[in-house]
């Protein structure tokens, strides 16, 4: 007979790493025809950071994102990047990523206010323009800008920067610090079915609601939380990495190393939840590993709300749901307490 | 030695092989569309299907010589720069593709899906996509960009959408 149960599971995470120094690096330049050009150390593995960092230098420059030229990863011209790990990239380099936009565009402000003959304070970047704020009839492209910026007054707009996220060391004492930067913080909901004659799981609906500070680039934020969810539904019931006792691993491919597939991927309900970290470029925090911490103690609190079993040991395969049933029915008949039988 | 001869995304293609050589290698290493990728190379990981004579098949299970005489459709045949198939239009509007190791091999099984049955339930596309592993993006946006192409013009009015992706 199948079950129904629900689980819930809450997490918080630490964007970046600490103890050590975590910095990025980035350069920008705006072009004379009013695109930008970043070059920046990290790689893209298919979560869309190129796409998010070409965000952030279009934002505070101005421009579209189309107008930004990436160049990554090229340890031939691109400066050191810590890593794309430990869900840093957005945080990270795209702080440093900002602060050379912003340092460009400091020039580009400069020579506007030249040209325009008004304060810098007085300027704005936005439209592919620099124009005065409270005039913005008042304007001038920013590829004008760019080129009298180079051809005119020798000032090439160029920004480079780093960032290292700002730490308070530990106090041995106390334990007390600040060991990193920001944090983000996110729920799961499960659904489950499971079969008390097979033990067999399956999980029906995933609703997912997620602080990663400001969603620069929403759909990316989804992408990410359904891979994790994915990642997190095969901790859950099925993956697993066996050695026998030579240490050799038995199970090295794909065949009995059980990714989950698109049968056994429920419908997602995502849910972000905006906030604005102050620390982070245009507010955003990140998003990538997070993303399946609460999955896996979703499914197992889902698990024991359905067949009243607790499965402590992950994987959570059909086979130990069904032993745990099992001695709870045995434990049961010899009229223990229900929960004391759980495994 | 075997001589083979295929009829691949349109063109004649032919190769002298051993007769233990996969479609996989000989379109790969030979004659160098490496659109299709080695994944496992056992059958478990989708990541090189492609089309023989309109039926998705791993191309590193079959023997070349299996395929002589046959139509072969890969990834290279589905579109480009300057043509995407209603199905790779879609990935690309929604995001569905992360690092896109897998997508190949997807846009293979999701057109041999379309071919047979345009407008297809969201449980046959999750069945269509059984054979296809991916690790980055939980299938959620590939099953929803799958679904929206089915909406687009060229597959509603029924127009077969062939080789080199031109309707």
């Amino acid at each position: 007979m199948k079950h129904a149960g629900r689980g819930i599971a809450c997490m918080w995470y630490p964007i970046g790493f600490t103890v050590a120094a975590n910095p990025s690096s980035a350069v920008v330049k705006v072009n004379e025809d009013g695109t930008a050009t970043l070059l920046t150390g990290t790689v893209e593995v298919g979560q869309g950071s190129l796409t998010v960092l070409g965000q952030i230098v279009a934002q505070e420059l101005g421009i579209s994102a189309e107008d930004v030229h990436v160049i990554s990863a090229d340890t031939d011209v691109t400066p050191m990047d810590t890593g794309a790990i430990a869900s840093r990239t957005t945080f990270v380099t795209g702080n440093a990523v900002r602060l050379a936009a912003a340092e460009a565009k400091s020039i580009l402000l400069e020579v506007a206010a030249e040209m325009l003959g008004v304060e810098v304070r007085e300027l704005e970047a936005a439209n592919h323009q620099i124009r005065v704020k409270t005039f913005p009839e008042k304007r001038i492209s920013l590829a004008d800008v760019a080129m009298g910026a180079q051809i005119a007054r020798g000032r090439p707009p160029l920004g480079s920067a780093s960032f290292n996220p700002p730490t308070v060391a530990m106090d041995p004492e106390t334990g007390q610090g600040k060991p990193f930067a920001a944090y983000v913080y996110a729920t799961q909901i499960t659904d489950v079915e499971v079969d008390d004659e097979t033990g067999e799981v399956e999980v029906l609906h995933v609703y997912a609601a997620h602080d990663s500070g400001t969603a620069i680039n929403p759909a990316l934020v989804e992408g990410q939380v359904e891979g994790g969810i994915a990642m997190g539904i095969g901790m859950a019931l099925s993956e697993e990495i066996l050695f026998n006792p030579e240490g050799r691993q038995i199970n090295p491919n794909l065949t009995n190393y059980l990714i989950p597939t698109s049968l056994d991927m429920p419908p997602i309900d995502i849910d972000i939840i905006e906030s604005y970290d102050p620390v982070g470029p245009f507010g955003a925090k990140g998003v990538g590993e997070p993303t399946l911490v609460p999955t896996a103690p979703a499914i197992l609190n889902a698990i024991y709300d359905a067949v009243g079993v607790r499965i402590t040991d992950l994987p959570a395969t059909a086979e130990k749901i069904l032993m745990a049933i099992r001695k709870k029915e045995r434990s049961n008949v010899k009229g223990l307490e229900p929960g004391e039988g759980d495994t | 030695m075997h001589q083979v001869e295929m009829m691949v995304n349109g063109q004649v293609r032919r190769a002298e092989v051993p007769a233990e050589t996969t479609l996989l290698s000989v379109l790969r290493e030979t004659w160098g569309l490496t659109g299709s990728k080695l994944g496992c190379d056992v059958g478990d990981c989708g990541a090189c299907t492609v089309l023989v004579d309109g039926l998705s098949v791993n191309a590193c299970l079959l023997l070349a010589v299996q395929v002589d005489g046959q139509e072969v459709l890969t990834i290279e045949g589905m579109g480009g720069f300057d043509y995407l198939h209603p199905i790779q239009a879609a990935f690309e509007r929604l995001s569905s593709i992360q690092c896109g190791f897998c997508a190949p091999g997807i846009v293979i099984s999701a057109k041999a899906l379309i071919d047979k049955n345009p407008h297809p339930t969201e449980q046959e596309i999750r069945e269509a996509l059984a054979g296809n592993l991916c690790r980055c993006t939980g299938y959620t946006k590939i099953i929803e960009g799958i679904a929206e192409a089915c909406r687009a013009p060229a597959i509603t009015d029924g127009i077969s959408v062939t080789e080199s992706g031109h309707v």
